[in-house]
C-alpha cells in the first residue's frame, strides 16, 4: 500500500494573470481526513479538481494511491468521490434514478448495486423519499443526496468541497454523521468547509490555503501552537518584585506588561490561574480582573492569512 | 456499457422532458394539420388551368379483337379526347368512386363507357338492319344508344354542360366516320346493285323514250353484226339448214340478206321513230331487264366512283374523321391522361391525401432538426445541474460521454421520423408510395444528419436562451433555403440548386422520389442517403473537435 493517497507536488495553475495555485505540495495518508481551509478564492476548489483529475495544472503532479494521474490512468477514478460545492444531479431523476445511474457509471451491477443504492439512501435519510423527483426536494435534501452519489460506488479518497454550507440543521447534522460515518470506515477524506468547528472535530490534519499558496500543514494541536495561550490580569496594586515573582509562576512562560494589565503567555491556562490565585493571596494583592485567550482555528486562520475565514 | 447507461438516463430524461415531446412530435402535427385546412385541396400541385374530365371506363371491349378498330372502341373515343389541347383526362377505376365525387360536388361531371359500349359502336351504322344502332337522337349523339352514361352535379350546370358538350363532339367525331364509311362500302357492291335491279324489274312497261334512245346502239349493234365474217358464215349455215342441203340456194339467200342490210337498218331506225311501235315493243319488257348481272357488276363500282368524284373533298371510305375530312391525323396524348388519385383522402380526419405527400415528408424533416433544440438542452441542463463534472469525474472517456448523448438523441430522432410517417398515414391518408420499404434508410440518414447538426449547435450554445434563439433561427432559416417550408416544385430552378447545400433539401428531394413519383428512382434516393450520412457524419467530427466539456 502507498504511504499516501493522495499526493500533490509543486501544483502550480494560473487562469490568465491570477495565479491560482502557486506551488501547493501536499500529502495525504490512508484513512486520514484532511481538512482544507481558506477563503473564498483561495484556490481550494481550483486544487480539488486538480486533484479529481477535472482540472489539468499547469505544472506540478497528482500521484493517487502511488501513481500519477493521467488521462491514461482513468481506472483511478474508480476509487475517488466527488462532493462537489454545488449540487450534482438529475433534478428530474429520483434519488434512486440517480444513484443507480452512477452506481451503474463505476461499475456496480444487479444485486450488489441495489444494496448499495438502499445502503445509502438510507444512511442519508432518503429511503422514504427514493422514487420523488429530486427536482422537488429542500435544499439539505439535495445537499444529502449530493454526497450520497459521491460515496455510492465505495471510492477510497472522497473529495468533499464544502459539503455543509447553506443546509438545514437536520440535514448538517446527516451529512456529517455519514462523514463520520466514512471516516470510522477508513475512507480518506478531503474536507474543505467554512465551518471551522466542523474541521477542527473532523479533520485531525489541516492545510490552510491563501492566495494559492499553503500558509500551514499540520495537525491541529500543532496548528494551535502556532499561537499563545495568554491571560491578561489587572492588581489592586503592584508591590515590589511583583513582576519576577510573577515570571516564576510555574507553566508562565513569558510576561509581558501593557499599561495597567500584566499579560501572562502560559502553556495552560488553568493550572497557572490556580498558582496565580494563590500568589495574590500571599502577598494581599487583589487580582481585579483576569482575562484569558486561548488559541483557535479562527485565530491561527487570521494571524497566518491577516484576515478573516468569511472575508 | 456506460454508452448505454449513459444513453438510458439520457433517454429518460427526454420522455420526461415535456418540451422535446411537444416540439418533436406534437408541434409538427399541428402544423400539417392547420397548414393542409389553410392551403385547401390543391396544394402542391402545379397550376393547371386545363379542362378535367373525368372517365370511368367499363367498356368490355370488341367481341372479336381482331376487327376494326383493334381495341374497345372506348379507347378511340379516349384518345381523339387526349388529343385534344387544353383537355385533361382523369381515369376513374369504379362507377361508386366517381357518384361519391358527384355526390361530394368535387367532379362536376363524369362520363361512364358501360360494358356494352364497344358492341354499341360496332353496331352504329347508317344501314337498315335489325341489329344496327342508330346513335343519333335530338341533340346529336344519344348516349343512351351508345350505352354511355354521363353523372352529373346539379350543383355545377355550367361545368357539367361543357363537359358533356366536348363529349357530344368527340363522341360525333368517332362515330360519323365509322358509320359513314361502313355505309359507302356497301354503294355500288353487288347485293345492293342486285337490289338495284330487282326493283327495276318492278318497273315495266319500258318507256318508249327508252326504247329510242336505244336506237343508236341497236343501229350499231345491227351493222356491227352483218358485217362481222362469223355471223355471215352462220348465216349461210342456217340458210342451208333450213333450205335443205343446196349451198348454190343458200348462198343466193345470204347475199340478198348482206344487200338488203342497209334497207333493214333503215327500217328499223324507222321503227324506232315510231310512238306506236315502241309503246307496243316495251309493253312486255321490264327496267330492271336491262340490269343484267353483268352490267352490274359494272355499274355498281363505277357508281361509287361516280359519287366520290363528286364529293372529293371527302373520303366517303375512311373510317377516322381525319381521313374523312382529309385532314391531319389526331394523335392521342398520353401525358394529358392521369390516373385519378384521391386527393380527398381517407385517414381518421380524412383531410385529402395529396396535400399531405408534401405536407407530411417537409414537416418531417423540418422537424427533424428541431432535434438540435432537445440536444442543445440535453447538454446545457448537464452542465447547468452541474451533473457534467461528476460524468467527467468518472472513469469515462470523452468519447463514451459524447456517444453516450448521441445515442439517445439519433433514438429519438427516428422515433419521431417513424411516428410522423405513420401519423401521416393513418391521421392524414398519405401514401408511403411505391417503395416505402426505401423510407426507412432515408429516415435514418435524415436523422443521422439531424443529430449531426444538434450537436454542433449543443457545442456551441452554452445557455438554455442560446439554444432556443440559435437553434430555432438555425433551423427555420436552413427550412426556408431547402424548400420545408413550402414546395420545393414552386422554388425557382436556381435556388433549388443552392438549397442542396442543406440537408434538408436532399432529404427532401427523396422524399418527393418516393411519395411523390409512381416509379421511385432508387438512385436518387440512395444518393441522398449517402449525402445525408456525410452531413451527419462531418457535422458530428466537427462538433466532436468543438465540443467542450470543461
Amino acid at each position: 500500500m502507498a504511504e499516501f493517497v493522495l499526493e500533490l507536488s509543486d501544483i502550480r495553475k494560473r487562469y490568465g494573470p491570477l495565479t491560482a495555485l502557486d506551488g501547493v505540495s501536499l500529502a495525504v495518508r490512508p484513512g486520514e481526513v484532511f481538512g482544507l481551509l481558506g477563503p473564498n478564492g483561495a484556490g481550494k476548489t481550483t486544487l480539488l479538481s486538480i486533484a479529481a483529475g477535472l482540472l489539468e495544472a499547469d505544472r506540478g503532479t497528482v500521484q493517487l494511491f502511488g501513481h500519477q494521474l493521467s488521462r491514461q490512468r482513468r481506472d483511478l477514478r474508480h476509487w475517488i468521490g466527488l462532493g462537489t460545492q454545488d449540487l450534482a444531479i438529475y433534478p428530474d431523476l429520483s434519488p434512486r434514478e440517480n444513484l443507480r445511474f452512477f452506481g451503474r457509471l463505476y461499475g456496480l451491477r444487479g444485486k450488489q448495486l441495489e444494496h448499495r443504492v438502499e445502503e445509502v439512501l438510507t444512511a442519508v435519510g432518503l429511503a422514504d423519499r427514493a422514487n420523488d423527483r429530486a427536482g422537488t426536494f429542500s435544499g439539505g435534501m439535495k445537499r444529502r443526496l449530493n454526497l450520497a452519489v459521491a460515496i455510492v460506488h465505495h471510492p477510497r479518497l472522497l473529495f468533499l468541497d464544502e459539503p455543509t454550507t447553506g443546509v438545514d440543521p437536520q440535514s448538517r447534522h446527516h451529512i456529517f454523521e455519514q462523514v463520520q460515518a466514512l471516516k470510522a470506515a477508513g475512507v480518506t477524506i478531503i474536507y474543505t468547509s467554512h465551518y471551522m468547528e466542523e474541521v477542527q472535530a473532523l479533520c485531525p490534519r489541516i492545510a490552510i490555503i491563501d492566495n494559492g499558496k499553503v500558509r500551514a500543514c499540520d495537525t491541529l494541536p500543532n496548528l494551535l501552537r502556532l499561537l499563545d495561550t495568554t491571560i491578561r490580569v489587572r492588581f489592586s496594586s503592584l508591590p515590589a518584585d511583583w513582576g519576577d515573582r510573577l515570571a516564576a509562576l510555574p507553566g508562565v512562560k513569558q510576561l509581558r506588561p501593557s499599561g495597567t494589565e500584566w499579560e501572562l503567555v502560559v502553556e495552560e491556562i488553568g493550572p497557572v490561574l490556580g498558582r496565580l490565585a494563590h500568589e495574590c493571596a500571599a502577598a494581599g494583592v487583589e487580582l481585579q480582573s483576569a482575562t484569558t485567550a486561548e488559541p483557535t482555528l479562527e485565530r491561527v486562520f487570521l494571524h497566518l492569512t491577516g484576515r478573516e475565514l468569511r472575508d | 456499457m456506460p454508452i448505454l447507461t449513459l444513453a438510458a438516463k439520457d433517454l429518460r430524461l427526454l420522455i420526461r422532458d415535456p418540451r422535446s415531446a411537444v416540439i418533436l412530435l406534437l408541434t409538427p402535427l399541428l402544423l400539417i394539420l392547420v397548414l393542409g385546412l389553410a392551403l385547401g385541396e390543391g396544394f402542391g400541385e402545379k397550376p393547371d388551368d386545363r379542362l378535367r374530365i373525368s372517365i370511368v371506363n367499363m367498356d368490355r371491349g370488341l367481341a372479336d379483337p381482331r376487327a376494326y378498330p383493334g381495341k374497345p372502341w372506348s379507347e378511340v373515343v379516349i384518345d381523339d379526347l387526349s388529343a385534344t389541347q387544353d383537355i385533361r383526362l382523369e381515369m376513374i377505376h369504379d362507377r361508386d368512386e366517381a357518384q361519391r365525387l358527384i355526390d361530394k360536388g368535387r367532379r362536376p361531371a363524369v362520363i361512364i363507357f358501360e360494358p356494352q359500349f364497344s358492341d354499341r359502336m360496332t353496331r352504329a351504322s347508317f344501314l337498315s338492319s335489325a341489329e344496327a344502332v342508330n346513335p343519333f337522337g335530338r341533340d346529336g349523339i344519344d348516349f343512351a344508344q351508345l350505352q354511355v352514361t354521363i353523372l352529373t352535379d346539379k350543383t355545377q350546370p355550367v361545368s357539367a354542360s361543357i363537359i358533356e358538350q366536348v363529349t357530344q363532339v368527340t363522341l360525333l367525331r368517332v362515330v360519323i366516320p365509322w358509320m359513314i364509311g361502313k355505309a359507302f362500302a356497301r354503294v355500288g357492291d353487288d347485293h345492293f346493285m342486285a337490289q338495284v335491279a330487282t326493283r327495276l324489274l318492278e318497273v315495266k312497261p319500258l318507256p318508249a323514250e327508252v326504247l329510242a334512245e336505244l336506237d343508236p346502239v341497236i343501229q350499231k349493234l345491227l351493222a356491227a353484226l352483218t358485217n362481222d365474217p362469223d355471223f355471215k358464215l352462220l348465216v349461210l349455215q342456217e340458210f342451208r339448214e333450213t333450205k335443205g342441203s343446196n349451198l348454190l340456194e343458200a348462198t343466193k339467200d345470204a347475199a340478198v340478206v348482206a344487200r338488203r342490210t342497209p334497207d333493214f337498218q333503215r327500217a328499223v331506225h324507222k321503227a324506232f321513230q315510231k310512238r306506236a311501235i315502241l309503246e307496243r315493243l316495251g309493253r312486255e319488257i321490264a327496267f330492271g331487264e336491262v340490269l343484267t348481272p353483268s352490267v352490274q357488276r359494272q355499274v355498281g363500282p363505277t357508281v361509287k366512283r361516280g359519287v366520290s368524284d363528286l364529293f372529293s373533298n371527302y373520303n366517303f371510305e375512311a373510317t377516322t374523321w381525319a381521313d374523312l375530312v382529309n385532314s391531319p391525323a389526331r394523335y392521342a396524348n398520353a401525358a394529358n391522361r392521369v390516373e385519378y388519385r384521391d386527393t380527398g383522402g381517407s385517414g381518421w380526419l380524412n383531410r385529402g391525401a395529396l396535400r399531405y405527400q408534401i405536407l407530411v415528408p417537409s414537416y418531417t424533416v423540418m422537424f427533424a432538426f428541431f432535434l438540435v433544440l432537445s440536444v442543445g438542452w440535453l447538454f446545457v441542463s448537464e452542465r447547468k445541474h452541474g451533473t457534467l463534472i461528476r460524468l467527467r469525474a468518472a472513469p469515462l472517456t470523452r468519447s463514451q460521454i459524447l456517444l453516450g448523448k448521441l445515442l439517445p438523441c439519433l433514438c429519438v430522432s427516428l422515433v419521431q421520423g417513424f411516428f410522423l410517417l405513420a401519423a401521416g398515414r393513418i391521421l392524414f391518408g398519405m401514401t408511403w408510395g411505391a417503395r416505402p420499404e426505401l423510407l426507412v434508410p432515408l429516415v435514418v440518414s435524415t436523422s443521422i444528419a439531424a443529430v449531426g447538426l444538434a450537436v454542433l449547435a449543443a457545442s456551441v450554445a452554452r445557455t438554455e436562451t442560446q439554444v432556443a434563439v440559435y437553434g430555432t433561427l438555425l433551423v427555420l432559416i436552413l427550412g426556408g433555403i431547402s424548400g420545408s417550408l413550402m414546395p420545393r416544385d414552386l422554388m425557382p430552378e436556381q435556388m433549388k440548386t443552392i438549397s442542396l447545400v442543406t440537408p434538408q433539401a436532399w432529404a427532401l428531394e427523396a422524399y418527393a422520389q418516393l411519395l411523390a413519383s409512381p416509379q421511385p428512382d432508387v438512385g436518387v434516393v440512395f444518393t441522398s442517403c449517402g449525402v445525408l450520412w456525410a452531413f451527419g457524419l462531418v457535422l458530428t467530427a466537427l462538433a466532436w473537435w468543438r465540443m467542450d466539456l470543461d
